[in-house]
């Protein structure tokens, strides 16, 4: 029993659990005094003790019914869907069951184990095979290549074309021996659905074991792939991951902020505080009071320009920023295409897709007319330059792609003098800025940061700047 | 060192919460159950409102031991959870003692001797007749066994963590004048946190580790019944229906189980008792606490109504549905 639970402490570290020492010793003592008759609590007693994270309790359930219950569990629930399909009763079943049982006696009998175990029914049999199989193949299988999967490695090894043929012969008997009517269907219905089951268990099978040494390729390399993939090139399936991945960098950067801002509290020694805390003891200075320093949050604007070409930026940027809202004071967001307009109300009446989603689609400016950032400029100074103070950080999503307008950047240069910090995005690799109509050459200068803006990972490394 | 077991098994657990009107599933049991026996912590987490302080406060209830709360926040510190010298009253004494300490002190003719004399002497007020006890001291130091309730300890700083580490493994702690104090009996600690922020590793791995969900529909029909006892039948299965669709919707603060009751109470209190009274509309306030949720609640309840009158125009189909999930 301890070696298996020690065995299921690694399969729980491997899978992102982590597990200590300590833990797995007071798993013991919670058992020694449980006892291990009891499934549930069993499980309960491993999850108090080895389970430490909130999120960690639903990875820890599928880990152990898979390691704990087995596959016998899995075969069970195919035998009952198997009898709920046939329309019988439990007896009628088994009643065909042991009919299947008579006539394999009655063949000639050189089954392979497996489709012995499969028309007897032998659960524990089966079961038994299957572990055998995916044990040998871990030790001496080849390593994944791109010609065999692991499904068909394992199909190889247990001979699965060998079990279906056979079974196809046992039908043929069946027929021959005179079986007829809706005894015979049902057994053959009955077989045509063992055969696929056995193959459905063999995936499930050969995902878990992926998943319990910690392989998951797939999913690792779609993350990858999508963290440089250029936002312009994004699918809908695309956005939908991308906005997991913002909501989950936003906590860790929320999470990172409080324990940052919790360290910087306290001071220099405050005389006047400590006085006056101190004159119920007549002066002597039993409490110290120290300066406490407030870290002010500061304020952020962020204008984005939607027109296509930067669209999937400024989405992901205005999810981001407000995500992070409990971190600044006050979020304020515009939107521009040839004229600016806020779209901070839509983010307070709205969750933050709807909102976003709203704020890009065209009600607000118009998302047919060419870019005039100028234009827009001069419109954002006029109404809403007031508003910036000393703390403002000014965030600015655009390509600089002005067609030949006015480009208007004393209106950053103004900009950057009232605010805390100016910061270009552009979704433009740095190479194409100045060429063309692109008026980044002169927006630039201006700006604290000008950053190219074209990827997640960019995005992540950008974002470290704008929060405090 | 282990005194005699509190509970004999988690059965028992059950019973002991559920005669203080908490309902707990098994899981919870379990782990009450091994804190008390293993006589480690209890770390519970959960959203707010599921009952985490109350589980502490019905312990103690349930075994007839004191209740020793400490209430968590940041700038929490050693002086105010540990204990604290009454600095005011040691001043007093001496004031008021000057005439003795003068009688004391006549015998010495150099300064040294003055000093050694009164060194002599600091027991007396270095003693626990001037040490504040707060909490935690207290909890230590108690006659009896205690259920010590640490909560919200998300809410505190990394430094009194720390701290509260070094009390939780060994329970003593040393007092520099007084020397050191072991507990006499171990309590029973259960700590609560939001989950705001994460804990120490090191903390959680003192602990053992509950998680408290919101209720699935049958155990909220039974604290339902329970809190609120005069409560119809009907309007407390269609709350219970209406507040699991409410929770899967995005919302600023998810209803809890405490807002539920509220709620189930108005309701009581105005006689109502079914869901498609006009007044259960202005009583949704009592269940959400921001305004964007309201709208979207007073949604939600409008399509429920809407189906609900759909299944009563055909009877046989309604009869299907009305299953709780």
């Amino acid at each position: 029993m301890e070696d298996r639970l020690v065995e299921f402490s690694t399969v729980l570290r491997r899978n992102g659990i982590r597990v200590s020492l300590s833990e797995s010793m007071d798993a013991f003592r919670a058992l020694a005094l449980l006892g291990i008759a009891d499934p549930s609590l069993f499980r309960n007693a491993l999850r108090a003790t080895l389970v430490k994270r909130a999120s960690d309790v639903k990875p820890f359930d599928e880990l152990f019914d898979f390691f704990f219950l087995g596959i016998g569990q899995t075969l069970d629930a195919i035998d009952r869907r198997i009898m709920d399909e046939l329309g019988l009763t439990s007896e009628q079943f088994q009643e065909m069951l042991e009919q299947i049982q008579r006539l394999l006696k009655e063949m000639e009998g050189d089954l392979s184990d497996l489709s012995k175990a499969l028309l007897q029914n032998n659960r524990g049999e089966i079961e038994r095979l299957l572990r055998d199989a995916m044990q040998q193949e871990a030790e001496t299988g080849t390593p994944d290549s791109f010609r065999h999967t692991p499904y068909t490695r394992m199909s190889a090894r247990l001979q699965l074309d060998r079990v279906q043929s056979e079974i196809e012969r046992f039908r043929g008997m069946l027929q021959m021996l005179g079986e007829s009517g809706e005894n015979l269907q049902n057994v053959l219905r009955y077989l045509d659905e063992r055969m696929r089951d056995l193959n459905r268990l063999l995936r499930e099978i050969i995902s878990q074991e992926q998943r319990k040494k910690g392989l998951e390729p797939r999913d690792s390399s779609q993350r990858s792939s999508l963290g440089d993939k250029s936002f312009a090139f994004y699918t809908e399936d695309d956005i939908r991951r991308m906005n997991e991945a913002v909501a989950r960098l936003a906590q860790r950067f929320k999470n990172r902020l409080s324990v940052r801002r919790k360290k910087a509290v306290r001071g220099r020694f405050n005389v006047k505080e400590t006085l006056r805390k101190n004159l119920q003891y007549g002066g002597v200075p039993f409490n110290i009071r120290l300066d406490r320093r407030k870290k002010t949050k500061p304020q952020v604007m962020v204008l984005c320009d939607i027109s296509d070409s930067v669209l999937n930026a400024s989405r992901f940027m205005l999810q981001f920023v407000y995500s992070v809202q409990d971190l600044y004071a006050k979020v304020r967001s515009f939107v521009f295409v040839a004229e600016i307009g806020e779209v901070t109300r839509l983010f307070e009446e709205h969750d933050i897709q709807t909102a976003v989603e709203a704020a890009l689609k065209g009600d607000v400016v118009d998302v047919f007319s060419h870019s005039n950032f100028g234009r827009a400029f001069e419109q954002f100074h006029r109404n809403f330059f007031a508003a910036i103070t000393s703390k403002t950080t000014v965030l600015i999503i655009g390509d600089g792609r002005n067609n030949y307008n006015r480009p208007s950047d004393w209106v950053l240069r103004e900009v950057r003098h009232k605010a805390k910090q100016l910061i270009w995005l552009n979704p433009e690799s740095r190479m194409t800025w100045g060429i063309g109509d692109s008026e980044m050459t002169r927006y630039a200068p201006h700006c604290h940061f000008a950053e190219e803006c074209r990827s997640i990972n960019q995005l992540y490394k950008i974002v470290d700047m704008i929060v405090p | 060192m282990a005194s005699t077991a509190l509970f004999q098994s988690v059965d028992q657990v059950i019973s002991y919460l559920g005669g203080e009107k908490y309902i707990c599933n098994k899981n919870v049991a379990t782990v009450v159950y091994l804190g008390t026996a293993l006589e480690k912590p209890i770390l519970v987490e959960g959203p707010a409102g599921v009952g985490k302080t109350e589980l502490g406060k019905v312990l103690a209830d349930s075994l007839g031991l004191e209740l020793i709360r400490l209430q968590c926040y940041e700038g929490l510190d050693e002086a105010k959870a540990l204990y604290e010298w009454e600095y005011a009253k040691q001043l007093l004494y001496t004031q008021i003692l000057k005439d003795k300490i003068g009688e004391v002190l006549q015998g010495a003719q150099t300064l040294q001797e003055a000093v050694d004399c009164i060194a002599n002497q600091d027991g007396v007020f270095f003693s626990d007749r001037f040490l504040l006890p707060r909490p935690l001291l207290r909890a230590l130091l108690s006659e009896k066994r205690v259920v010590l309730l640490i909560d919200e300890i998300d809410k505190s700083d990394a430094e009194f963590e720390a701290f509260l580490l070094e009390v939780l493994s060994d329970f003593q702690i040393t007092v520099p004048e007084i020397g050191t104090l072991k507990a006499k009996h171990i309590p029973l600690v259960v700590l609560t946190s939001n989950n705001s922020r994460e804990m120490s590793d090191a903390l959680k791995r003192r602990c053992l580790h509950l998680y408290l969900d919101f209720p699935d529909a049958e155990r909220e029909m039974e604290i339902i019944k329970l809190k609120v006892p005069g409560v119809g039948n009907q309007l407390a299965e269609e709350v219970v229906r209406l507040l699991h669709r409410v929770r899967k919707l995005d919302l600023k603060k998810t209803p809890s189980i405490s807002e539920t009751l509220d709620w189930v109470r108005a309701l009581t209190l105005l006689n109502i008792k079914q869901l498609d009274h006009e007044l259960v509309d202005q009583t949704l306030s009592t269940l959400m606490k921001y305004e964007a949720d309201v709208r979207k609640a007073h949604q939600e309840l409008k399509a429920y109504l809407a189906e609900k009158q759909a299944q009563q125009s055909t009877p046989h189909s309604g009869s299907e549905k009305d299953h709780l999930h």
